[in-house]
């Protein structure tokens, strides 16, 4: 398949997928104007069943909280209770649809993260998610009360921030996808990077500003073009794997710097992490009002612990899901095509996910 | 392009509720037989009025006051208005205009916040044939329940007519509604809220001379 075609349809998949979904369900201010409401993905017609059932579920478990809360004020033994319930709150408030999962996971779909990485992610974000959850009532008790701010201006600066952030986050992405190519199209990349060029950003390796790994790199596909010649494509459809992390681990350059871009996925962790959880927010209102102060923050942490791991599973399925689906196109062209090709929409969707969301709650 | 199309087909966006609300429905019926009114009653949960009471409490004295009811009456009062104030109306199934209530009475009691409302059809609504009256939040953001069927409730049937509580089978609803929703997609793209098809009714039935 022609290169320009795939990018063409991923584009047209990814931009019809967002318009069609997003545009008008998109609401980031809740419909009663007090608390915000998660803008949310919403599911494929395959799954609408399940997601159905997961939200049923929910709201079982949103009223089993309410009743562990209203325990817990006249018995405070009851905060075990609150926090198993807390922990599988989070569990499947994250298997409904939300701009975290879709971050994260497009965020390891487009660079070669290990799937060690990528769990650590999901738990640093959704931990950083109950900690904003925390400061943001925290403030609203001690300081804002009284004043002409309130909550839902808290919270709706910072959603917006968080929006704004995976907007920039999905176009830096996509421009560390695209510009190489871009610079190989305008026939301004040195001959020699021809072919690596198209293998080193397919592998996701294509940061600028990390040259240890980069360099490291280059090493490499010399020392694999010299000994295997027109084999070297072959290997680098082989490395499209989850284990791509460990699979360099003797590379001497590889071990002196750190493989793992820190700079990107902590603007993935802030992106997401930045916007505080509605279920959490109402949680500990109920629960710093009723001055049970450590049940409501032990139960926030406890949902952020039960979120993080279904984001993981998530994540780490659709990573899978890209292995197998380059390993089916096999070895060579169509398999580096494919895998370019996922990665580009990976930051394309992002990058869209983010404009919508962010447009919708400025016009809030 | 078969793909593509997949991805177009559109889908409801279930957020999960947030808030959960106890609600009551009477339908007020003239004389002569037209609708009157509809009276609404929603009693909130204790968490979502907990929070309630953090963002209105201007003068920190962890109650409600008058004013700060007032507040709270008038932001919630412009937030559902851009959804026609959660109602649904319909005859013969086609949606009927209702104009907006003059205001919201709201109160905060036992720890729960309560708003009570009215709100009229835009023209003279005559009980016959088939119609619906149903409660529901399209952004799913607060979820309306009736829990018995004796919370919606008409206060005058006239001769030949029945009412009855309908509550929709999620999936079956789904189901159904499938392939005219992607039908209806294509050909209209402002089809109704989906949201409509989950909640529940209260329906009025009318013979032929009703």
């Amino acid at each position: 398949m022609n290169k320009t075609v795939v990018r063409i349809v991923f584009a047209v998949l990814a931009v019809t997928y967002v318009m069609t979904h997003f545009l008008g369900h998109a609401h980031a201010q809740s419909s009663l104007g007090i608390g915000t409401n998660e803008a949310v993905l919403p599911q494929t017609g395959v799954l609408s069943g399940l997601l159905n059932w997961v939200n049923v579920q929910q709201q079982g478990f949103y009223r089993a909280l309410t009743g562990a809360l209203k325990a817990m004020r006249e018995d405070g033994s009851k905060l075990w209770l609150l926090v198993g319930l807390s922990f599988a709150y989070g569990v499947f408030h994250a298997a409904g649809p939300g701009h975290g999962k879709a971050v994260i996971s497009s965020y390891m779909l487009a660079n070669e993260v290990a799937l060690r990485r990528g769990v650590m992610l999901s738990f640093v974000s959704s931990l950083l998610q109950g900690g904003t959850a925390i400061v943001v009532v925290g403030v609203a008790f001690l300081v804002l009360r009284g004043t002409a701010l309130s909550m839902t201006d808290a919270t709706w600066f910072l959603e917006t921030a968080s929006y704004g952030l995976v907007t920039a986050f999905g176009a830096w992405l996509l421009w560390q996808k695209l510009a190489p190519r871009m610079a190989r199209w305008t026939g301004r990349a040195p001959a020699h990077s021809l072919s690596a060029a198209a293998v080193a950003p397919a592998r996701g390796h294509a940061h600028a500003h990390h040259r240890h790994h980069h360099d490291g790199h280059a090493d490499h596909d010399h020392h694999h073009h010299a000994s295997h010649g027109h084999h070297h494509h072959d290997h680098a459809a082989g490395e499209v794997c989850a284990s791509c992390g460990h699979a360099h681990a003797p590379d001497p350059a590889a071990i002196s710097g750190d493989r793992f871009d820190w700079r990107t996925a902590w603007s993935a962790v802030a992106a997401v992490g930045l916007r505080p959880c509605s279920g959490a927010l109402i949680v500990l209102t109920f629960s710093f009002l009723n001055g049970l102060w450590l049940g409501g923050i032990v139960s926030v942490f406890a949902m952020a612990i039960g979120t993080a791991i279904t984001v993981s599973a998530l994540a780490t399925m659709a990573v899978m899901a890209k292995t197998i689906a380059v390993r089916m196109a096999g070895d060579g062209r169509t398999g580096n095509v494919i895998h370019a090709g996922i990665e580009i929409g990976g930051a394309a969707l992002v990058f869209l996910l983010g404009l919508v969301l962010l447009t919708a709650s400025l016009q809030a | 392009m078969a793909c593509a199309a997949a991805l177009a087909v559109p889908v409801p966006a279930f957020s999960h509720p947030h808030v959960f609300a106890e609600a009551r429905l009477d339908v007020t019926v003239t004389p002569e037989g037209d609708v009157k009114s509809l009276r609404h009653l929603w009693r909130f949960d204790d968490l979502f009025s907990s929070t309630v009471l953090l963002e209105f409490d201007a003068n920190s004295d962890l109650k409600l006051d008058a004013d700060e009811l007032k507040e709270v009456s008038r932001v919630v009062y412009e937030s559902i208005g851009e959804y026609g104030y959660f109602q649904m109306v319909r005859a013969d199934d086609k949606p009927v205009a209702m104009k907006p209530p003059p205001g919201l009475m709201v109160d905060y009691q036992d720890d729960q916040l309560i708003i009570l409302f009215e709100s009229e059809p835009e023209s003279a609504l005559k009980l016959s044939g088939k119609l619906d009256f149903g409660v529901y939040d399209p952004t799913f953001y607060t979820a309306i329940d009736f829990i018995e069927d004796d919370q919606m409730s008409i206060d005058r049937l006239p001769q030949g007519c029945a009412s009855a509580v309908v509550r929709p089978d999620p999936d079956e609803a789904l189901v159904q509604n499938q392939a005219k929703l992607t039908e209806d997609y294509f050909n209209d793209p402002t089809v109704e809220d989906i949201g409509a098809l989950f909640a529940t009714r209260l329906q009025i039935t009318c013979g032929a001379a009703g």
